[in-house]
This record gives structure tokens, C-alpha cells and sequence, in this order.
């Protein structure tokens, strides 16, 4: 890093703006032209690279999964082709053991030349909607090597000298169910970075190709120096904690860590993942690329007025051991990163930095989720192939002085939209029973987790027709800090014409389902976030009216008993002696719930006698939800992570 | 006869009078007042004309955008689909700001336990499911009388479809609370996707009372006064609508004011022989930018007051950015200099007004550079130099720059922030900046106009005579305008010409009922049709227009082709092509003023006074001044030079050429060029 920036400051913020327009831009292109409803719903993102494949500029919008890693597959591009990148080319690459995150994204490079030397790379990434594997739409659940899931696309040119290299683009196509989307979202891809292209070189011939190169440095070196300072402010101190993933499928049950111990030394940044748990047999690994950006997303967080580019990175300094499931080598399934190792070290840092920067704590927040229907629908003549692909909203965690917000976009990617159940309706022989938010499913807190949703549907006219998805947090339940409460299970269930529920879990591939059948899942609300007996009754009491927390929830979670004044007003009241009670009650109780018999609490479940939540929230207790079967290892991990993160800030004296 | 229109803002209300016989332009700018309709009456006695005497009355104002902001309207209820009821809540789930986990999205305009759920259930065909329990919609009508709620919102799901169980729960409504403002998402706005749907019609339920209530008591005391014509308020979609109707389409005025600004400069430029044009309406704390192409001011159905509460109804495409002339300079953590979004706003102000404003602004630097004078408002206030120039210094003691250096620094920063929006607002559609005008207006547009259209390699710059009061003129250019539209999703080459004609001739129907019960004549009314289209499986659409009877779907889909490549640089002739829906845009032609035409005579004018002025990387050059009132149609002047008036200055930088054209505008040559 520089110490001054040689660029005078009038042309230096003008040239650092107008980088931040050439790559809003791009994302504005690929907006107006993508085919892909999963890119239209916001999944891409678009960098400038400098000569060398560092980011100079991330666009302001873009998915939080991608950040941090486009930097590795301009770099990959480079080492690939060394000095045979000329002038119109194009290069295409996926592949998640070079940086990337999953076989879906695919990047779109454009080498931009000043006569015949290379400046910069223009850098344009989308989630297209399929790149083959065995399943529709490339999420092959079951999958535990990458053969399977979807077409590796190591660096290949695309456009050769400005010649498009149909050989090569057939190639990948013919690979994918979509040839038409693909190659539609290939060019749009093409277009944004064509885009950048002229801004840049706009740019070079108002300031010339000098100034603009050493803009591409010195903003860097200005985000450096922003974070630096930043970082300097704040107490040195190390800070450990672990987050697991629900299971190692290929092994017994048991919560699987992810440990984080991060260090601040001055202006410096350390994260050393040591310890975390070897590969599993999921397709949950998270690959190289998404290791570190689930890292830089995790501090970001806790930065947000920090632009993003390869300044940041350089202070961050990251250990991602290989072998495990924050970094798993090839050819180890990693599809599902973004649901599995991705996101617990995002919710890790959040607990990470909640400790070293008090004012702008969070929670754990709801678990990325995808849900794939797939198969023949019958409702017509023709009877098309469908997919039915869809993901939730869900809570995100308590917050200190404030509660969690209510069904947000997953910390995966808070642009990432919801579809319109209107849409898939037309699209797909599944009717939406429900889209709503599930009482009491945010995490109990003095400011309690935001509330997550329900969406389920039935299936109607359908033929060889499977559902797959890929979650977590059926067993490594969404949690809380400060004292905060755990939320509920994620995990879809099946009711064929609405009588016998059968529990899928929150991973699973290949259920065949039949016309009539039925199916739902909740997402998570938000950890809580301090001691919810803590809370203000009053809050409770709004919360009840409201619907966000149900009466039995209210004296259960924060004990705090409300009494119905008029319902057909929603009118409560809280019952102040009976709360001062209650409350006093489970203070003296809560610690001895966490060492109760956990086999008898499961017998009770399946007996009918206790719900999910006091079983989670007050014991520690976790089971296969379906047959109420007790997991003893898992709840003896869950229990252990209670009585660290939760238990300690519990007052349970007089106050 | 007299056009008079009044513009309510937030700070000030702007009065604009023409006089159609005289062709001349009166205009007045009063403090907006708690009661916004006060400041109506206010400015029409500060401008001096009997309201008996005025022969039609515009109206734009920010009543709907405010009551949505502040949540100041009554307590509203939704019933919707069982199971649906957190739909608006839940929305698309996105958060603007992406990464600060403490910036939270608005909460919805109903609170959840007014939000009622109904059993009943139509599919995507509109085919029937489940009947609705008119019981419990009967139970809900009761509850809905007990808490007081005046104004409810009808929204089932795929109503688009099917409209009727909105009907029968409506109807029930209605039958058990008569005086109970009903919207059902089906009249209101019948597209498919739910929340877009939900959310407009609650908006629009919730302004429904409001909007009802404002304009009946301006439409009376109007009466009152003396007025005899039809009240006309100016809706978002670049037209007006009579007061009578106003309450059935309370959303519609939720961005009225944005409206006017786009709607006059397009006006204006293309009177001035342009058909393309970005217009700037730069103020104190913000610019407005907006589009015409190819002689139609750009509309947008991507549009909300609040982010993550989309009101679809076609609207006028403005994008804002914090950029004004109270935009505040200074220095960010790691050093470097920044511009805006914080303003000084008009209390304190910029560090010149003396106000007790210390912040470096933009407007400090152009008072600085020589750009903008000492004295304005034709000299009822004198700006502070000193104060301006020991704000600014702030900024050059930071970066090591001298005081005008730093002036010039700022200025150049804010330029560059403006002309990449302007940047981005013709990219999303594909254009070139050489191919349009820059209208400049509002106070500080004048001031900035030719050095951004110097960036931007836009030819040439327009400034309208009243650069201050141009919104207001907006509210006279427009005739009555409303939107339909119908849901049509069908592969294009599995329906034929013969069923779109038939129901583009339905809703033309809706539109002529819609403009009679407003008091359009037959004669007056026009009718556009057009069609929005796709490629199979893409996600937008682009509207393609359609001139008289529909004949041949292949004609369409050619065109779809041709635009498709126009603006999205590729265009797939194999792919099939997707009707999204039908829209008619209901046109009620009404008298608008035209502005006269005067003869231009070339001549140089001579200036009376110079002073010291900097441009670009010059040094210091002495710059003419103009009084605007004293330049006539056809005056050429060349730069440097500053035209001063009474609501704006006009800046022609060293090198470019200003001329006066038969409208008393300034048209700016960047660079001289003819």
C-alpha cells in the first residue's frame, strides 16, 4: 500500500466513482437481458479486475456469496493463459477449486486492452438456472464427489480474437438441460463486460491509460487504508467460538464444528479456522473460494461503509486448513456451501465481532434453504418438464437495543428475491397452501430474533415427479447471544391429503412424490439476542397482538403472562403479578432444564405431552423430529454449545 | 383564457399563471404551509388574480408521498387469502442497504393484526377452488366496524385471473359497512405477482380517505373562491385527473411532484426542436433526472415511496440522487474528498447564507469560482463570501489546496457524481449521450448545466426561462391521462389477431367510461394501445406500441425483435415470443397553454458589468453578466459568460455558445458547434 496517493483528490474520487458506475452499469446490463430467473432474482455480481486479476470494484448490489472470490478466477484466467490473452477474447470458468463458489456460477472475463497491452479484466458472474450433473437445476443433494453435480469449466476462451468460438460454447451447452437460457445468460454476461470495456476505455482517453492504471492501485489502496483505520480503533484481542453443520451423512449422528478464532492486532485481522471438522460426506464443503468469502461477507457485515475490493482482503488474513470442511479439495462435493460450512462462518464472525464491536451485535440468523421440485406436469397436453425451484426468507438474528428483522433475504445474499407464488403457480402444478410467519418462531431474546415463514403447497397433476433440498439447522438450531434463545428447526414435511406428517429433514435428494401430495417447511426466525426473561412484557404484549408471538409462547419464552382484553380488537393485557412470577419460576429452574433426562423429554414428545420448542429452548434437546427418536450425541453437542454461549449470560440472581 | 397552476413542495409552493391572449407567464414561489392547501390560496393572493378570472386550475403536490412517509393516515385493514396474509410483509424479501444488518426495510402500511384472512382460493387460470366463506367475511366486517377502520384492502390471490371472489367479498364488505372505502386488488391493478399487486392497492387504500378528503375541500374552497372549472391534480403517470376521481387512485398522486419536473422539461425541449432530452432538476438538497426519448417522457412501472412497497402504476421515470446546492464537501476516514448525500438544506443552509451554516457546500463554491453572485433574488439577500470562503478552506487545509483549488475540487466532485447518474439512467435503456439535450432547471441546475453536458458529451444545454418554477409549468403541459391494462400471458403464435383486437376493444371501453364520468368529450379522447412482450422464459418485458387494429401478431413480433435488439444489444430469432399483457393509455385531450413563439433577431447584447469568474482548470477570466430579463429572442453570447435571474444563474463557460431562441430559452453550445 502506498501511504499518499499520488492522484490529485478531485481525479482520484472521479475516477473511483466512475468505477463504481462502470460495474453498476454492467449489473444494470445483465438485469435488462439475463434469461434466468435465478439471475433475475438478483444472483450475480460484476468486478473490475486489475491487470494482475485483484478487484478494484465489486458492483454495490451484489450477492454477498460472491464476495471475495471473483479476484480468485481473474487470477486463474491469468495463470491459465499467461501471455496468450489478446485483444477480443473472452474466457468463461466455474470451477470452484480455483476460487470459485458453485458449478452454477459462471464467470464471463473480458480481457481490456490499451492497444496491446492488458489494463484490466471486466469480470461477470451469474448463477445460470442448470449446468448438468444428475439433477435438474445442479443441485444434486446426494452428491459427495463433484462428477455428478454439473459441467467443471476450468479457464476456456469463448471468444477467440473476437471471434465467438461456437465449439467451445456448444460444448458447454449441450452439457446443460437449458442450451437456449444458458447461452442466453452467456451472452448478457458477455454484454455487461463489453459494457465495461467502454467505460474503461472512455475513461483511459479523458485521462489517460496512466492515471487510470494507478487509479485501479490506489483505490485499493484507499479501501485498504479506510479499513485499516477502521480496524485500528479497536481494542486488540482474540475471540474464539465454533458453529457446526446438522451431520456427516457418511458417519454417525453428531454435530459437525467449524471453529473461528479471530485475532485483531493493531490493523490487522486474523482468522484461523484450525480445528474445524475434516470433509464430510455432503455436499455441504465449502471449496477454497467460498471459505474465504464466507469470511469477508462475516466482516463485512460489520463494515458497511466499506467498499469492496482486494484493498479489504489485504487486511484480512485468513487460515483455511485443506482437508476440511472449510476447505475442501477436489474433487469433494461443494454445491451446497452456501447452506452448509458458507454460512456457519458468517454466523461465527457475527458472534465474533458482536463481542468486539458491542453497538452492532447479531445473532445467528435463518439457514439458506433451496427446495427443488422436479418432474412431468400433466396439467396439459404437451406436458412440459417443470422445476419448481424456491427458496425463503427467514428471520435474521436479535441485535443489541433491537429486535431481528422479520423475514429477510438470507445473509447468503440480502438482494436475493423471493419468487411470486402467482408465477410458479402458472409455471409448475404446485399450489401455494401458505406463505406467512410462523408465531413464536423467532429466537426469545431481551430483543428477540426476527420471525421466519412457512411455504408449502400441493402437488397437482404430476408425473415421475421428485423433490429435493438442500438446508441445514434441522439439528444445529439457529441461536442466540447474549443469553438469547435458540429458534426452531428447519426441515420440510410431507402430509399426503393432509393426515399422516412425515419429517424429510433439512437435506435430502430424490423423493419420489406423488399427484395429491403435500408438503411444507418453516425457515428459522433469528437467534435471540439477551436473556428474554429480560424483556420488556410490554414488547410481548404488542407481539401478541400482533401475532408474531403466540400467548403460551409469551409466558413459555420470555415468562410473561398476557390476558386477553378484547379479541375483536386485539386487545391484551400483561398480567403484572402473575409475569413477576413466572418469570422468578423459570429462574430458578432454567439452569437444572439443560441436565434433564433427555430420553424421557423424547418420550414425551413423541408422546404428544411437549412441543419443539420447550424442547429445544428449555432443554437442549435435539431428535429426529419426524419419529421423535432421540439424537444423544447431537443433543449433547447442543446442550454444550448452550451452557458456553447462552447460560453464562444469564442472571439468574434477584435482578 | 388563464392556465394557473400551483406546485406544493415541501419548503415552497410555486404558482405558475399564463395568460393564453397575452402569451405571457406570470410566476411566484410562498413557504409552504402545515395545511398544504393554505399555501394553494396563499400563492394564488401573492400572485394577484381573481380565482373567478382563471379558466382552468393544475395542481401538483406531496400530500400522498408525505402521508405515505410519515404513516399520517387512518388505520387501514386487508383481508386477503387464507394463509396469505404476511404477504406485504414478507415482500421480495430484499433489503436495500445490503450489508448494514441495522438498516431495516419500512414496516408495511397495515400493522398485522388488521391484516385479515378469508378461505377461498382461485388457481392461476382463475379457475374456482375453494368458495369464499362469506361468513367469515361477514365476522370480519364486524371487526373492521369495531376497531374504526375507514378504508380497506381487497387482495386474494391469482384475483388477476379471476376477479369475482374479490367481487363477492367486496360486495359483502360493502353491504355491512357503507360508509368503508373499499379497493380490491383486481380494479385496482390486475397483474399477476402478488405482492406487487397487494402492495399497490394497499397503498392506495390507505390513501384513499386522504386523497378523497384533500381534494373535495380544494375543490370546494376553489369553488368557493370563485372558480368554475374542473380541479386537475397531476398524477404520477404525467397526466392529471379531475378531483371527483382522485380518491379512487390515491397512489397514483404518491409522486406527482417528481412528475411535473420531467414532464416540463421534456415539454419545453421538444417545443425547442429536441426529441430526446435529460432533464436535470437540481435544488438545494437533490437533483432529479429524467428521460424523454424520442419525444415521450420515459415512464416506469418499477417504482415505490418507500423501498420494498412497489405502487405499479405506470409512473414517470425520475431517478434522485443527493445532489443539490446545499450538498455538503468533506473528507472521508481514509482522506479522501466526498460530496454529498448530506445536505445543509435551507436551515442553516450553505456557509454563505450566514445562517450559521459552517459546512462547505457547493453552493460556497460557486460563489467562490465567481459563478454565482453576491447578490440574489434580484438582491433581496447577499451572500457571505468570507463564510463561504472559510468553509471551503476547511476542505483545502485537508487535501493541501488553496481555497479556490478546493472550491473548484468540490465542484468538479459533485459534477462527476451527477453525470454518473445521468450516466447510469441512459445505460439502463441502452442510450447515447450525443443524441440528447440537457435541460437544466431548478435553482442550482443552471449553475452546473454546461460543465456536465461537457462531461457527458452531451451537445447542448437548455435552460427554461424560469428555471425555479419549472415543475409548476409541468402542471399545465399534461391532458387528463389513466392506465389500464389486462393480463394476457400466451405465446405469441398461439392466439390470433382477431382475440387481442377483441380485448384491446374491452378495455378501450373501461377507458372511455373512465374519461366521460370526467367530462371528456368523445372528441377529445385518444387511445393508445400497446402490448408488453418477451422472449420465453426471460423475466422483463419491453412494451411495444400498437398503431390502430391488430392484423398480424407476426408484424408485432417483429418489431419485439427490432426493440429488443435496439436496446438490449442481441436480439433471438428462434426463440418464441411471449404477450405479457394489453395496456391503453386513456388520453382526455384538454386546452393547454401554448407558449408563444417570438421572432428571433441575431444580435450581441451588450453586457453592462463584468466580474472574475473560474471554469475548469483555468486561471481566472473575466466573465460578462447578463440580466435575463434584459436578453431578447435571438441575443448570442459568447462564453465566458454568467446570465443572472431572479430564481437561478445561467453559467457559459470559455468556450461554449449561449443564444436566446423564440421560447426565451438559453440554449447552451457545448463547445461552440452550431
Amino acid at each position: 500500500m502506498t501511504e499518499r496517493q499520488t492522484l490529485d483528490p478531485v481525479t482520484f474520487e472521479v475516477l473511483k466513482n466512475s468505477f463504481v458506475t462502470v460495474v453498476d452499469e454492467m449489473a444494470e446490463q445483465i438485469l435488462r437481458t439475463c434469461h434466468s430467473f435465478v439471475i433475475w432474482a438478483r444472483d450475480f455480481s460484476n468486478a473490475l479486475c486489475d491487470a494482475q486479476g485483484n478487484t478494484v470494484m465489486q458492483g454495490s448490489q451484489d450477492i454477498a456469496v460472491h464476495v471475495g472470490t471473483l479476484h480468485f478466477t481473474a487470477k486463474a484466467v491469468i495463470e491459465a493463459f499467461e501471455d496468450d490473452i489478446n485483444p477480443g477474447d473472452v474466457f468463461a470458468i466455474n470451477d470452484p477449486y480455483a476460487g470459485g463458489t458453485h458449478f452454477n456460477d459462471v464467470r464471463i472475463i473480458r480481457p481490456i486492452f490499451v492497444e496491446d497491452e492488458v489494463i484490466a479484466f471486466a469480470q461477470s458472474n451469474g448463477h445460470w438456472a442448470d449446468v448438468g450433473g444428475n439433477v435438474p437445476g445442479s443441485f444434486d443433494v446426494g452428491a459427495k464427489m463433484h462428477f455428478g453435480e454439473g459441467l467443471r469449466i476450468p479457464p476456456v476462451r469463448i471468444w477467440d480474437g473476437g471471434e465467438y468460438r461456437r465449439d467451445v460454447v456448444n460444448l458447454i451447452t449441450a452439457n446443460t438441460r437449458a442450451p437456449d437460457d444458458v447461452e442466453g445468460d452467456l451472452t448478457a454476461q458477455a454484454e455487461a463486460t463489453k459494457v465495461a470495456e467502454r467505460e474503461i476505455l472512455r475513461l483511459v482517453e479523458k485521462y489517460g491509460k496512466g492515471t487510470v492504471v494507478t487509479a485501479f492501485a490506489e483505490v485499493q489502496d484507499y479501501v485498504e487504508r479506510l479499513a485499516r483505520n477502521k480496524v485500528s480503533e479497536l481494542p486488540d484481542g482474540t475471540w474464539e467460538t465454533e458453529d457446526y453443520i446438522d451431520q456427516d451423512p457418511s458417519a454417525e449422528e453428531g454435530l459437525i464444528p467449524i471453529k473461528v478464532k479471530m485475532t485483531i492486532d493493531g490493523d490487522e485481522i486474523s482468522y484461523d479456522l484450525s480445528g474445524s471438522h475434516p470433509v464430510i460426506g455432503s455436499f455441504l464443503n465449502a471449496g477454497i473460494g467460498t471459505g474465504f468469502s464466507g469470511i469477508v461477507a462475516g466482516t463485512k457485515t460489520f463494515f458497511p461503509e466499506v467498499p469492496l475490493n482486494s484493498g479489504f482482503y489485504r487486511v484480512i488474513d485468513a487460515n483455511l486448513p485443506e482437508h476440511t470442511v472449510v476447505n475442501a479439495p477436489w474433487p469433494t462435493a461443494v454445491t451446497g456451501f452456501c447452506s452448509g460450512a458458507y454460512e456457519k462462518i458468517m454466523s461465527s464472525l457475527f458472534e465474533l465481532w458482536s463481542q468486539a464491536m458491542p453497538e452492532r451485535a447479531l445473532a445467528c440468523c435463518f439457514n439458506l434453504e433451496y427446495l427443488l421440485i422436479g418432474g412431468w406436469d400433466k396439467r396439459t397436453e404437451a406436458s412440459p418438464f417443470f422445476m419448481w425451484y424456491d427458496w425463503m426468507v427467514g428471520g435474521w438474528g436479535g441485535r443489541n437495543g433491537k429486535d431481528g428483522s422479520n423475514a429477510t433475504s438470507p445473509v447468503f445474499g440480502v438482494g436475493l428475491a423471493v419468487q411470486p407464488l402467482e408465477g410458479q403457480e402458472r409455471l409448475s402444478p404446485v399450489v401455494t397452501s401458505t406463505h406467512q410467519m410462523v408465531p413464536d418462531s423467532g429466537g426469545p431474546g431481551r430483543f428477540r430474533g426476527g420471525c421466519g415463514v412457512q411455504k408449502g403447497g400441493t402437488l397437482t397433476q404430476i408425473e415421475d415427479t421428485v423433490m429435493s433440498y438442500c438446508c441445514d439447522r434441522a439439528r444445529s438450531i439457529t441461536w442466540g447471544i447474549e443469553g438469547g434463545l435458540p429458534s426452531c428447526p428447519h426441515g420440510v414435511w410431507l402430509s399426503e391429503d393432509g393426515s399422516k406428517e412425515e419429517f424429510l429433514g433439512a437435506v435430502f435428494s430424490d423423493v419420489s412424490m406423488e399427484s395429491g401430495a403435500a408438503f411444507t417447511r418453516p425457515s428459522a426466525g433469528g437467534g435471540g439476542y439477551g436473556d428474554p426473561l429480560l424483556r420488556d412484557p410490554e414488547a410481548v404484549k404488542e407481539d401478541v397482538a400482533d401475532g408474531y408471538v403466540t400467548p403460551e409462547g409469551a409466558k413459555r419464552d420470555y415468562g410473561v403472562v398476557v390476558r386477553e382484553v378484547d379479541a375483536e380488537l386485539a386487545e391484551w393485557e400483561v398480567d403484572e403479578e402473575a409475569t413477576e412470577e413466572e418469570r422468578r419460576s423459570i429462574r430458578e429452574s432454567r439452569i437444572g432444564w439443560l441436565d434433564k433426562d433427555p430420553e424421557k423429554l423424547a418420550q414425551r414428545y413423541r408422546e404428544g405431552e411437549i412441543g419443539t420448542l420447550e424442547l429445544i429452548r428449555r432443554h437442549g434437546v435435539i431428535l429426529n423430529w419426524g419419529t421423535g427418536e432421540l439424537l444423544p450425541k447431537t443433543t449433547e453437542g447442543f446442550r454444550a454449545m448452550l451452557k458456553r454461549r447462552v447460560v453464562p449470560h444469564w442472571s439468574n440472581g434477584e435482578g | 383564457m388563464l392556465h394557473l397552476a400551483v406546485d406544493v413542495g415541501g419548503t415552497f409552493t410555486d404558482i405558475c399563471l399564463f395568460d393564453d391572449e397575452e402569451g405571457t407567464t406570470r410566476v411566484g414561489k410562498v413557504s409552504s404551509t402545515k395545511d398544504p392547501i393554505d399555501g394553494v390560496f396563499e400563492g394564488i393572493e401573492d400572485i394577484g388574480v381573481p380565482l373567478g378570472d382563471i379558466g382552468l386550475f393544475s395542481h401538483g403536490t406531496t400530500v400522498a408521498t408525505n402521508a405515505l412517509i410519515t404513516r399520517s393516515f387512518p388505520r387501514a385493514a386487508m383481508v386477503t387469502t387464507k394463509g396469505f396474509r404476511d404477504v406485504i410483509e414478507i415482500r421480495r424479501g430484499t433489503k436495500q442497504d445490503l450489508w448494514d444488518a441495522y438498516e431495516d426495510v419500512a414496516p408495511p402500511y397495515i400493522r398485522r393484526k388488521d391484516r385479515f384472512e378469508v378461505a377461498e382460493r382461485v388457481d392461476y387460470a382463475g379457475k374456482e377452488l375453494e368458495k369464499v366463506d362469506e361468513e367469515e367475511v361477514r365476522r370480519l366486517a364486524h371487526l373492521i366496524r369495531r376497531r374504526g377502520i375507514e378504508t380497506v384492502a381487497v387482495c386474494l390471490v391469482n384475483a388477476h385471473a379471476n376477479p369475482e371472489h374479490e367481487e363477492r367479498v367486496r360486495d359483502v364488505l360493502e353491504e355491512a359497512l357503507p360508509e368503508v372505502a373499499i379497493s380490491t386488488s383486481s380494479e385496482v391493478l390486475p397483474e399477476i405477482f402478488e405482492h406487487e399487486r397487494f402492495s399497490t392497492t394497499v397503498a392506495n387504500a390507505v390513501l384513499a380517505p386522504l386523497v378523497g378528503n384533500y381534494a373535495r375541500t380544494l375543490a370546494e374552497r376553489m369553488r368557493e373562491g370563485g372558480y368554475q372549472g374542473d380541479v386537475l391534480l397531476l398524477h404520477s403517470g404525467g397526466g392529471v385527473m379531475t378531483a371527483d376521481v382522485a380518491e379512487g387512485f390515491g397512489a397514483r398522486l404518491a409522486s406527482s411532484g417528481l412528475a411535473a419536473g420531467a414532464i416540463a422539461g421534456g415539454h419545453i425541449a421538444k417545443l425547442a426542436g429536441y426529441e430526446n432530452a435529460v432533464s436535470l432538476d437540481m435544488g438545494g438538497t437533490s437533483a432529479d433526472i429524467s428521460l424523454m426519448v424520442d419525444g415521450a417522457t420515459r415512464v416506469t412501472s418499477d417504482w415505490y415511496v418507500e423501498y420494498g412497497y412497489p405502487i405499479r402504476f405506470p409512473s414517470v421515470e425520475v431517478s434522485t440522487i443527493g445532489a443539490g446546492g446545499g450538498s455538503i464537501a468533506w473528507i472521508d476516514a481514509a482522506g479522501s474528498l466526498r460530496n454529498g448525500p448530506q445536505s445543509a438544506g435551507s436551515d442553516p443552509g450553505p456557509a454563505c447564507y450566514g445562517r450559521g451554516g459552517e459546512e462547505p457546500t457547493n453552493t460556497d463554491a460557486n460563489l467562490l469560482l465567481g459563478r454565482l453572485g453576491e447578490r440574489l433574488i434580484g438582491g433581496a439577500m447577499t451572500l457571505d463570501r468570507s463564510a463561504a470562503g472559510r468553509a471551503v478552506s476547511r476542505i483545502g487545509e485537508a487535501l493541501d489546496l488553496y481555497t479556490t483549488e478546493a472550491a473548484r475540487a468540490i465542484l468538479e466532485v459533485a459534477n462527476a457524481n451527477l453525470a454518473d447518474a445521468i450516466r447510469l439512467a441512459l445505460i439502463r435503456r441502452g442510450h447515447d449521450p450525443r443524441d440528447f439535450v440537457l435541460v437544466a432547471f431548478g435553482g442550482a441546475g443552471p449553475l452546473h448545466g454546461a460543465e456536465l453536458a461537457r462531461e457527458l458529451s452531451v451537445p447542448a444545454v437548455l435552460v427554461p426561462p424560469n428555471p425555479g418554477i419549472t415543475s409548476a409549468l409541468g402542471c399545465l403541459l399534461v391532458d387528463v391521462r389513466h392506465d389500464f391494462s389486462e393480463m394476457h400471458l400466451i405465446p405469441a403464435d398461439e392466439t390470433e389477431p382477431s382475440e387481442i383486437e377483441s380485448r384491446f376493444t374491452e378495455l378501450e371501453g373501461k377507458a372511455r367510461e373512465r374519461l366521460h364520468a370526467e367530462g371528456i368529450r368523445d372528441e377529445d379522447v385518444r387511445l393508445l394501445r400497446s402490448l408488453d412482450m418477451r422472449y420465453l422464459g426471460q423475466w422483463r418485458s419491453l412494451e411495444i406500441s400498437v398503431d390502430g387494429e391488430v392484423e398480424s401478431l407476426e408484424d408485432l413480433t417483429a418489431r419485439f425483435h427490432e426493440e429488443h435488439e435496439r436496446q438490449h444489444a442481441y436480439r433471438r430469432d428462434e426463440t418464441p415470443v411471449e404477450i405479457y399483457q394489453l395496456k391503453v393509455t386513456a388520453i382526455g385531450t384538454i386546452p393547454k397553454p401554448e407558449l408563444p413563439r417570438e421572432q428571433t433577431e441575431e444580435h450581441e447584447p451588450e453586457a453592462k458589468e463584468h466580474r472574475e469568474v473560474v471554469f475548469g482548470d483555468e486561471d481566472r477570466v473575466s466573465a460578462a453578466v447578463y440580466k435575463r430579463n434584459d436578453l431578447r429572442p435571438g441575443a448570442k453570447i459568447a462564453g465566458p459568460a454568467i446570465i443572472e435571474q431572479l430564481d437561478s444563474t445561467v453559467v457559459v463557460p470559455l468556450g461554449d455558445r449561449a443564444e436566446i431562441d423564440g421560447f426565451s430559452n438559453i440554449i447552451i453550445r457545448i463547445g461552440g458547434d452550431e
